[in-house]
């Protein structure tokens, strides 16, 4: 534990891993921010969290095998160094420390522990929800609704534990009259010649940097080199069945919707009243009807084997009997933002259109990241980028 | 040289066939059609009734066949409600027009219904045929 009082000597006090490890971690905690409202940037949001986890867990490493200052056992202080650090910023005793100070400690190891709960709680939705990453099928849907929340609650506990750590930065900053800041990115302080100088391990810095810069290319090369008529899908959703005729009836004049998308009393009464299929004349024969059916009854959203079938059934009463896909209150609330204008472009034109934004529209499985809006960019999209940037020329 | 020829005559008796197939379908429909009491089958009569406009008793608005199939047979078509493109009408240019008597009843009786607000009769199928392989 060193406590010195400033010094004339520059001493290397973060070596390379920790200062890469903190400006990565708030790096991918700026980026899960930006990206968790929007889900068509969940792929992003992923990202970021999977970066998240990992570093966390590097850190959990080198604080036990880093360098001195690193160390968690440089920095375990008992309640009464928190709360006499404290009180001593008020008085006349204002110590000094070259590691972190007793209550920037605490933060530390409550930012980790709140980090590793925000991310392992954000692994089960996306398991439970999405059906992706390691935990995807071993929670249900219903199951991943607490961890949602507890996801959506610890992250604003983390930000505002981040806004505290900042907050005591500057107050340290200001007090002792130096960048608290600027030393996270050198690395050094100035100090007497007790507190021992670390060594800066580049190499180990620097392999962070590339692992991260190899999960990026791997994450987001698919933007730059799938092609125009083929756009890049981030997430393949779970495989759900396909059928022939139900291809080749319904595409013959619209999308086949997958009969995972509307419960089976639905496509039931669809197929029923098939001689007034929206004011047309299907002209279905029996055994072809009852094909689509046995399809649609297997398939059907009540089974619920996918998160739109899951979020479509549970949107809808019991005593409804939709006809139409965007009738049900979700499909409702997921296509409210979406301008009257944008509907009546070339490439839409219809709400029936699914496919002219979802790139999964066919095989059912609308993947959150898998939609775009055809002529428009994420520079068109999303207000603070435009804000920043203007919109991109066309 | 070789396969390049080969490759030339196997197109050329692959779009002879085609052209076969769909003679025999269309004289085998419009055979039927004569044994149901149709006439004789008129290119331009077909035409007219292709361009001709019919209110829709429900929504008032006016549909005739070019309504989806666009007055250009050679090119493609668009569903009037969902949007969803229709290849082109034309043997001329879709060589899978014409050659599959199921498809075509299909559509006859769809299509008739959804424009005429009726089935069609024999003698106006017939017509409709008759117009529809000349394009």
């Amino acid at each position: 534990m060193e406590k010195d009082q400033k010094g004339g000597q520059s001493v290397l006090v973060w070596d390379l891993p920790t200062r890469v490890f903190h400006w990565l971690l708030v790096t991918a905690f700026v980026m899960a921010w930006l990206s968790y409202e929007d889900n068509r940037y969940l792929d992003v949001h992923t990202f970021a969290g999977y970066t998240f986890f990992g570093l966390l867990i590097f850190r959990l490493i080198w604080g036990v095998f880093g360098t001195h200052y690193a160390r968690f056992r440089e920095f375990s202080y008992g309640p009464g160094a928190v709360f006499g650090y404290i009180k001593g910023l008020f008085g006349e005793d204002m110590r000094r420390y070259i590691g972190h100070n007793p209550a920037g400690a605490w933060a530390i190891f409550a930012l980790i522990g709140m980090g590793l709960l925000l991310t392992i709680s954000g692994l089960f939705v996306l398991g439970g929800e999405e059906r992706h990453g390691p935990l995807a099928g071993i929670v249900s849907f219903r199951q991943s609704v607490p961890f949602r929340e507890t996801h959506e609650f610890v992250a604003w506990m983390l930000l505002a534990l981040v806004f505290i750590h900042f907050c005591g930065v500057i107050v340290e900053s200001l007090f002792h009259r130096e960048n608290l800041v600027g030393a996270m990115f050198r690395g050094t302080k100035l100090a007497d010649t007790a507190s021992p100088s670390v060594r800066p391990h580049r190499l180990i810095g620097a392999t962070i940097v590339t692992v991260v810069a190899a999960y990026v290319i791997a994450s987001f090369a698919g933007y730059l080199t799938a092609p125009a008529e083929q756009p890049y899908q981030p997430f393949k959703g779970p495989e759900l069945a396909m059928n022939d005729p139900w291809t080749e009836a319904c595409s013959e004049c619209h999308l086949d919707f997958h009969p995972s998308l509307l419960p089976m009393r639905s496509w039931e009464k669809l197929l029923a009243q098939q001689e007034d299929h929206f004011g047309d004349d299907l002209v279905l024969d029996e055994a072809t009807v009852s094909d689509l059916l046995a399809y649609a009854r297997k398939n059907s959203a009540d089974l619920e084997q996918s998160e739109p079938a899951w979020r479509m059934n549970s949107n809808i009463a019991a005593s409804d009997t939709p006809l139409r896909i965007t009738e049900v209150s979700y499909w409702k609330r997921k296509h409210e933002e979406i301008d009257a204008q944008v509907w009546k472009r070339n490439e839409i034109k219809s709400k029936a259109n699914c496919g002219a934004c979802h790139l999964d529209a066919k095989q059912g499985t609308f993947e959150d990241a898998d939609m775009r809006i055809p002529g428009e960019t994420a520079f068109d999209e999303i207000e603070w980028l435009k804000a920043l940037f203007g919109t991109t020329p066309k | 040289m070789k396969s390049r020829f080969g490759k030339v005559v196997v197109v050329a008796l692959f779009m002879a066939l085609a052209g076969q197939v769909q003679a025999g379908v269309v004289d085998t429909l419009q055979q039927e059609y004569k044994a149901a009491g149709a006439g004789h089958f008129s290119a331009a009569k077909g035409e007219q009734m292709w361009i001709e406009k019919h209110k829709d008793a429900d929504s008032g608005k006016e549909f005739s066949c070019q309504t989806c199939h666009t007055a250009d047979l050679k090119k493609p078509g668009k569903h009037e409600k969902t949007g969803k493109v229709i290849d082109p009408l034309a043997p001329s240019v879709n060589k899978e027009r014409l050659t599959d008597i199921k498809f075509i009843n299909k559509w006859f009786l769809r299509n008739c219904k959804q424009v005429l607000g009726r089935e069609c009769t024999p003698q106006e199928k017939g017509d409709f045929l008759e117009y529809l392989k000349g394009q």
